[in-house]
């Protein structure tokens, strides 16, 4: 049988033989078998990770800010920076399952659900900060506009005023999002429990799903439209963290490239989490098949294309303070590839310009090894991009006199480090009892959910070359 | 845990209000007059921040008895309207000068110190020493009773151990007295000498003037001293005479505002003088000079010797150095000056600095005789009290005799000899060797230790007393508060020693007062206290003419000293011989040159610090710096090393005060002692090693970076140029082309700076506008503004550790810049307050609206409503905002067994701010605001006349360099300064549109 192909066709999304029912099993059975012994040691370990974190906070909030490595010159450090950070993590999930969804990548669906997890917890993570950092936690209220008998409301113009809301937002709407995606695997999930309080559990979270068509007609609306609000929130909150620097009159924060640079940047470091998480987990819990060798090179091209598209903003920063030739934006950037914060200036661009272009060849970015370590290098890369941007800056800005250095003390690393005891413990409750792949939608992207795929009798019968194994790279 | 206790406090304070029945009466009365303002929410919060004020004031009054006894509140004292400060003249005594002073007093508490202005000393001016003798008062740490071998004791025992005691008139006394022109103190020491006839006086300074007595001596036969009229001098020439720096120039307010006054520039058509330093370490005084000359301390006097030898040919009465030659002979500044001082003649004014050599006194005042400078620069003045004052060798021959035993009593009367004395003299060993040793002073330091009698010292702001100023007129010392700690005054203490008891301050000093003033005498003593001193010109000045034997007196004077490497001991420029060691103010005000505090180190040049091999700059991100083992015939000491650029190549200078181990938590711990290295024969100078010790120590420095980096927030030129070119200062002169924005702005009618977003205009036209002008030209560095601030808005200090970590509190700081050769930069000082910018960065970011422009123009700060983002801070293109990292304010005000005391130090019209708030500069909004409502009670004109607000730091300005006022009155002096063509704002591309700026600072260079 010889036919010319149009488009070179998808490689199979699922590999091994898996019918809806293996399918089901996989994934669900990870969270209906007894609790494995090594998780609750890495529970325990992320436990006391979260217990650092709140003692951390709980000095903090005790003693002052002073108990950071702040100082009269650079007045945000590691807890800005830790906020910039996460939230930028907090970005894969949203544009995997909204705006890959409405691109139709069906692909997205071995890793929407668990990439939407991580976005979550992450978006948490962050949102400790500016929460913490301030001087006095106890009226940080005063930020939301709640009517006062002064009719003081807060200051529309502060960028910080527009964080709270953008944050807010995207957590709002990345958590309703996830869960409705949640709603037909809490059903799988309450039909095959067999204990009596998970199937009560499940059953309430699952809101009385039975499948009928009418829920499926509903549930494909709600997630179409919440994919559709989603999408201009990836791009909003990126945007708006970036305007804390970009609206100030610091020179290297006051440039209006930061919108898209760091949208570019919190996809980067987004995907490089993701596929951190993902590489382990699914070699753990044995989940190869649907997390496949393809999904880690898909990726690593947006990795690829998102570490070049920040290292084309690094370059134009340059660029652009040498043609607007404002001399302390000058300054800045001479400064930060040669002054006194240069190792972290060249430890960014060795992690987020240099590392991802491996990725140019097939073979680095089909291997899951160095993809792992790439992954980790590009998180460390970004973390380091938010210091050079929010350190050096103030560091050496306008006035030589005020000039001075920031370095961090114990506890800046203490509560960033409590920020994965934080993440982790969630993380793993969540591949404890939710389902960590969206069971449904991964089936309706399977060859079993076509109904050209059936023959007259109704049994399964894939016309072969819809899914041939790849022949050439594309 | 401490926050609980603070609370308890705060609530017990309020209780303590409500139960108060004077206090009930105060609030209600106080209350219907705010009321009628409450109509809408701004005025109910400044109403709030009226009550909040006075259950501050509450809380205060509850504290101390000896307020209640000042004023009783039994019956309202007729002048005192609770809420108002009273002002009284005193006057400050400080070795034997005194500096006549107004005191703010709040309700029987001294809370701030300004300048006399009718006393020529001060002039209404103040030196850092005068602002922090507020805080000296209510040190906690001062002794609080006598001590018998060092066990507390108290007054009544001391007078009956001296009634006792010194009921034996024939004892074998010797009495050593620190420095003190006081007529009372001089007519009680003529009684005591009287009465004992065996006793002997002897009156040390660490830091005196003996060799310039003895320069004018060799000179002209008699002890004479100096007084420089810089306001007559065109052209100066100080041989290492730091005469702007309190520490080394007894009378350097008014030598500050006369120099500063002659090289005020208003127009093109004024005229300034020039200014020579030649020096070794780099001083205040050297950083205002036009030429600074880098020489080795001991290298000074042979240039001198150069100088009077290159003026001997021209000039009658210096045929003495005719046949000077030496390595300085042919050097290119000695024939500049010399011929510079030619044309100039009686115009000129040269000076020598303290610790240099009597000949070298004697040969500065030879060339302003042949010169001609006598009477019109310079004039000299026979001062009768230092006429019997013996100097290190009367020290040195007192101590041996104490050593022999040939005293049985010895009376320290102040001072803390076994501390500061020459280290040859063993001066505490020599003590205990005494019989009966009595001390009189303020804190239970190293002498009183020594000594088996230690008697609390009142401090000058409780006690009565008198003194005479630099140039001799007479000020009387009044009380601002009963003496805190039941101490008593050095007459009070020397009347005990003659009569057994006690006398009164008060009696005393009026006694002596009788025969000074004209009569009626109460009427002229009630002048005296209300004016702060008599009338009079003081000291009059000397017919003058060489000695006979001049010639042979400093013959051999000029001679090149090869030394090697020198190490030059010097006042500390903060803590002086070590008695302000205690008060945290001076102790954290950054050092005027080098920016460290809590700290002393070795100065030295970066290229000495090269050939020791250590770095010759710091380290941007390390506080860590080397430390240096320094060695001299008597002894050896580590200290941190500083390469401090333009100091002299081999040369080493340390500073005094430091080191101290039993005085007072501010003092104890800090810094090293170098006092081991000074001896009778080397009080000023001599030879030592100087080795790296191979081990670091971090050092708290303000400022980390020390070049201007080519940027323009210090605007200059010669006077020639800005004749040539008035408008040098502008951005378009000094950039080359406008403000990018500033045809545009124009062109829609916006005068006022380059095109906006924001389209807020402040100022409606019933209100001032408020502005400061800050003239470069003037400013020196001393650093008093910023103690002055501190006093006035109750900064905290904070520590040397939240130093290092560059969280400084201070409002306004004073940055210092080098320019040029390392080896002889140039300096520039640049104070900078809050510049309360029109379209403020800080104002646009604060989520929560904490920070806001007012009506009149001022960017306030509402604490209350700061929640600590320090978003504002960090867009603060100038850095002057401060955050209270920690409780700062709690741990100033609430540390050691009776916080009240420092509490007692603070201004009721500021708040104190709590922890996670921001702080800055607010153009002591407090005193804006009296004035502005006692203009609108008087006149009803919101808009004071110019002149009636000052900000505390404009106030205390010696060189009058900060103009403030109202900026929509045309005549006012800072909206004529704002109009001048030096005028620049920092940062003018930013459009913040600053209301402080600069007056571009000019030289008058020699060719």
């Amino acid at each position: 049988m010889s036919k010319t192909y149009e488009y070179v066709p998808e490689p199979a999304l699922v590999k091994g033989n898996h019918d809806f029912g293996s399918i089901t099993r996989l994934v669900t059975d990870i969270n209906l078998r007894p609790t494995p012994k090594a998780w609750y040691i890495v529970f325990g370990i992320s436990n006391l990770l979260l217990f650092v974190l709140l003692a951390s906070i709980g000095y903090l909030i005790w003693q002052g800010t002073g108990i950071w490595g702040l100082n009269s010159t650079v007045n945000w450090g590691w807890a800005i920076i830790n906020f910039v950070w996460w939230v930028g993590i907090g970005h894969a999930g949203t544009l995997i399952s909204a705006i890959l969804f409405l691109f139709r990548q069906n692909w997205r669906t071995a890793i929407n659900r668990f990439a939407e997890a991580m976005t979550i917890f992450a978006v948490m993570c962050a949102g400790i900060f500016p929460a913490i950092h301030v001087g006095r936690i106890w009226v940080i209220y005063w930020v939301f506009p709640v009517p006062n008998s002064m009719a003081m409301w807060p200051n529309f113009n502060s960028p910080l005023l527009w964080d709270v809301f953008a944050i807010s937002t995207y957590l709002t709407v990345s958590f309703l999002f996830w869960y409705v995606g949640l709603v037909p695997d809490f059903a799988t999930l309450r039909d095959r429990i067999k204990s009596k309080f998970g199937k009560i559990a499940y059953g309430i979270a699952a809101l009385g799903w039975r499948g009928s068509n009418r829920h499926w007609w509903n549930y494909e609306k709600a997630y179409m439209i919440l994919a559709g609000l989603a999408t201009p929130l990836v791009l909003s909150v990126h945007t708006i963290v970036s305007f804390d620097f970009a609206v100030s009159v610091i020179p290297g924060w006051h440039t209006t490239i930061f919108p898209p640079y760091f949208v570019a940047g919190a996809v980067f470091s987004g995907f490089a989490m993701v596929l951190t998480l993902m590489i382990i987990v699914r070699k753990i819990y044995g989940l190869e098949e649907i997390m496949t060798d393809d999904h880690i090179e898909k990726m690593n091209i947006i990795i690829l294309v998102t570490g070049s598209m920040v290292g084309f903003a690094y370059l134009m920063e340059f660029f652009i303070a040498w043609y607007g030739q404002v001399e302390y934006e000058k300054a800045i950037f001479i400064l930060r590839a040669t002054g006194p914060y240069a190792w972290a200036y060249w430890i960014m661009i060795t992690c987020n310009v240099l590392s991802p272009q491996f990725f140019w060849s097939k073979k680095l970015r089909r291997h899951v090894g160095f993809t792992f370590f790439i992954s980790i290098v590009v998180n460390i890369g970004m973390w380091f991009e938010r210091f050079v941007i929010t350190v050096t800056s103030l560091s050496t800005d306008f006035l030589p006199s005020s000039w001075g250095y920031y370095s961090p003390t114990m506890w800046d690393m203490l509560t960033y480090l409590g920020t994965f005891g934080l993440f982790g413990t969630f993380f793993l409750l969540f591949l404890r009892f939710l389902p960590m792949i969206a069971v449904a939608e991964l089936k309706g992207a399977m060859p079993q959910a076509d109904p050209h795929n059936y023959n007259d009798e109704g049994e399964y019968a894939p016309h072969e070359e819809i899914i041939p194994e790849p022949k050439r790279s594309y | 845990m401490a926050e609980s206790q603070n609370e308890t406090t705060y609530w017990k304070s309020l209780n303590e209000l409500a139960q108060n029945r004077e206090y009930q009466k105060f609030v209600e009365r106080e209350f219907p007059e705010d009321a009628t303002e409450m109509t809408d929410q701004v005025s109910r919060r400044s109403f709030l921040r009226v009550m909040g004020a006075s259950i501050a004031l509450a809380g205060f009054a509850s504290c101390r008895k000896p307020m209640q006894k000042v004023i009783p509140y039994t019956k309202q004292p007729e002048d005192l309207i609770i809420g108002v400060p009273n002002y009284y003249a005193t006057s400050m005594p400080f070795q034997d000068t005194v500096t006549g002073l107004v005191v703010e007093n709040n309700e029987g508490r001294p809370t701030k110190v300004e300048g006399n202005e009718a006393h020529p000393a001060s002039g209404g001016r103040t030196s850092i020493y005068h602002q922090a003798s507020v805080l000296e008062m209510y040190d906690p740490d001062r002794s609080r009773s006598p001590r018998l071998n060092g066990q507390k004791s108290d007054m009544a025992q001391f007078e009956a151990f001296a009634a006792e005691h010194f009921s034996d008139t024939g004892r074998s006394i010797l009495v050593l007295s620190e420095s003190n022109s006081s007529p009372t103190y001089r007519r009680l020491k003529d009684r005591f000498a009287r009465r004992f006839r065996n006793s002997t006086w002897i009156t040390y300074e660490a830091f005196g003037e003996y060799n310039v007595l003895e320069g004018s001596r060799i000179a002209f036969g008699s002890k004479l001293r100096p007084v420089m009229h810089f306001d007559k001098a065109d052209r100066v020439v100080s041989f290492g005479d730091d005469f702007m720096n309190p520490a080394e120039h007894k009378n350097s307010v008014e030598n500050a505002g006369k120099i500063t006054a002659r090289r005020k520039v208003r127009s093109t058509e004024d005229d300034m003088s020039r200014v020579y330093v030649i020096e070794s370490n780099y001083s205040v005084t050297g950083g205002y000079a036009d030429h600074r000359i880098r020489l080795k301390r001991s290298e000074i006097e042979a240039f001198m010797g150069a100088v009077a030898a290159a003026l001997s040919g021209q000039l009658r009465g210096l045929s003495a150095y005719s046949g000077v030659q030496n390595a300085f002979t042919d050097h290119e500044w000695v024939q500049k000056i010399a011929a510079d001082l030619l044309e100039n003649r009686s115009n000129s004014l040269l000076t020598a600095g303290r610790d240099l050599s009597p000949e070298a006194h004697a040969t500065v005042a030879a060339m302003n005789a042949a010169l001609g400078a006598i009477g019109t620069t310079v004039t000299y003045h026979r001062v009768p009290h230092l006429d019997d004052e013996a100097g290190p060798e009367g020290l040195k021959s007192a101590t041996d005799a104490m050593r022999n035993g040939e005293y049985d009593t010895v009376v320290l009367v102040g001072g803390n000899p076994a501390f500061t004395a020459p280290s040859d003299l063993n001066f505490s060993e020599a003590l205990r060797g005494a019989g009966t040793t009595i001390h009189l002073s303020n804190y239970v330091d190293e002498t009183s230790r020594a000594c088996s009698w230690h008697v609390n010292r009142a401090h000058y702001l409780e006690s009565w007393g008198d003194g005479l100023s630099y140039t001799g007129i007479a000020s009387v010392i009044q009380p601002q508060i009963l003496p805190l700690f039941d101490g008593v005054s050095e007459i009070e203490f020397l009347h005990i020693l003659t009569n057994g008891v006690k006398g009164n301050g008060h009696d005393l000093v009026k006694e002596t007062w009788r025969s000074q003033v004209s009569a009626p005498f109460e009427r002229s003593w009630e002048k005296v206290l209300h004016d702060g001193l008599s009338e009079g010109d003081g000291f009059p000045a000397a017919n003058v003419r060489l000695t006979g034997n001049f010639q042979s007196s400093v013959s051999g004077f000029g001679q090149d000293k090869k030394l090697g490497m020198e190490i030059v001991i010097k006042a500390d420029p903060k803590l002086f011989d070590g008695r302000f060691a205690n008060i945290g103010w001076l102790m954290e005000l950054p050092d005027p040159m080098t920016k460290i505090t809590w700290d002393n180190v070795a100065l030295m040049s970066p290229a000495t610090a090269r050939k020791l091999g250590i770095r010759d700059t710091r380290k941007f991100n390390s506080d860590a710096v080397p430390v240096v083992t320094i060695t001299t015939e008597t002894g050896s000491l580590d200290i941190p090393a500083w390469p401090e650029p333009g100091h002299a190549d081999d040369s080493i200078t340390l500073y005094t005060g430091y080191g101290r181990t039993q005085t007072g938590r501010v003092a104890d711990g800090v810094g090293v002692n170098v006092y081991p290295l000074r001896t009778t024969e080397a009080l000023d100078y001599q030879p030592g090693t100087v080795v790296n010790a191979g081990r670091t120590y971090d050092v708290a420095c303000v400022q980390d970076h020390h070049s201007l980096e080519g940027r323009d927030m210090i605007r200059t030129a010669t006077l020639d140029e800005y004749r040539k070119k008035p408008d040098f200062a502008t951005y378009k002169s000094v950039h080359g082309y406008e403000v990018p924005g500033i045809k545009e702005a124009k062109a829609e009618g916006d005068d006022k700076g380059p095109i906006s977003l924001f389209t807020e205009t402040y100022g409606s036209d019933d209100q001032p506008q408020w502005g400061m002008a800050i003239d470069l030209n003037a400013c020196f560095g001393c650093g008093v503004c910023t103690i002055a601030c501190q006093a006035e808005n109750n900064i905290p200090v904070i520590g040397k550790r939240e130093v290092a970590r560059r969280r400084i509190m201070h409002w306004i700081r004073t940055d210092r810049y080098y320019e040029g050769d390392e080896d002889n930069p140039t300096v520039y000082h640049q104070p900078v307050p809050c510049m309360h910018c029109e379209l403020a960065p800080c104002e646009q970011v604060c989520p929560v609206a904490a920070t806001v422009h007012s009506e009149d123009g001022m960017n306030q700060m509402t604490y209350n409503r700061c929640i600590g983002t320090r978003y504002c801070a960090n867009n603060c293109p100038f850095k002057v905002r401060r955050f209270n990292f920690f409780n700062y304010a709690k741990e100033y005000l609430t540390t050691g067994d009776d916080p009240e005391i420092i509490q007692m130090a603070m201004n009721p019209d500021v708040t104190v701010r709590f922890r996670g708030v921001m702080e800055k500069c607010t153009y002591c909004v407090q005193r804006v605001n009296r004035a502005k409502s006692a203009s609108r009670l008087a006149t009803g004109s919101r808009k004071p006349v110019d002149g009636a607000v000052q900000t505390a730091c404009q106030q205390a300005c010696p060189a009058n360099a900060i103009s403030f006022g109202d900026l929509t009155d045309r005549q006012s002096k800072v909206a004529q300064d704002k109009m001048n063509e030096r005028n620049y704002v920092m940062l003018e591309e930013l459009n913040v549109r600053p209301r402080t700026s600069y007056l571009a600072k000019l030289t008058h260079p020699n060719g």
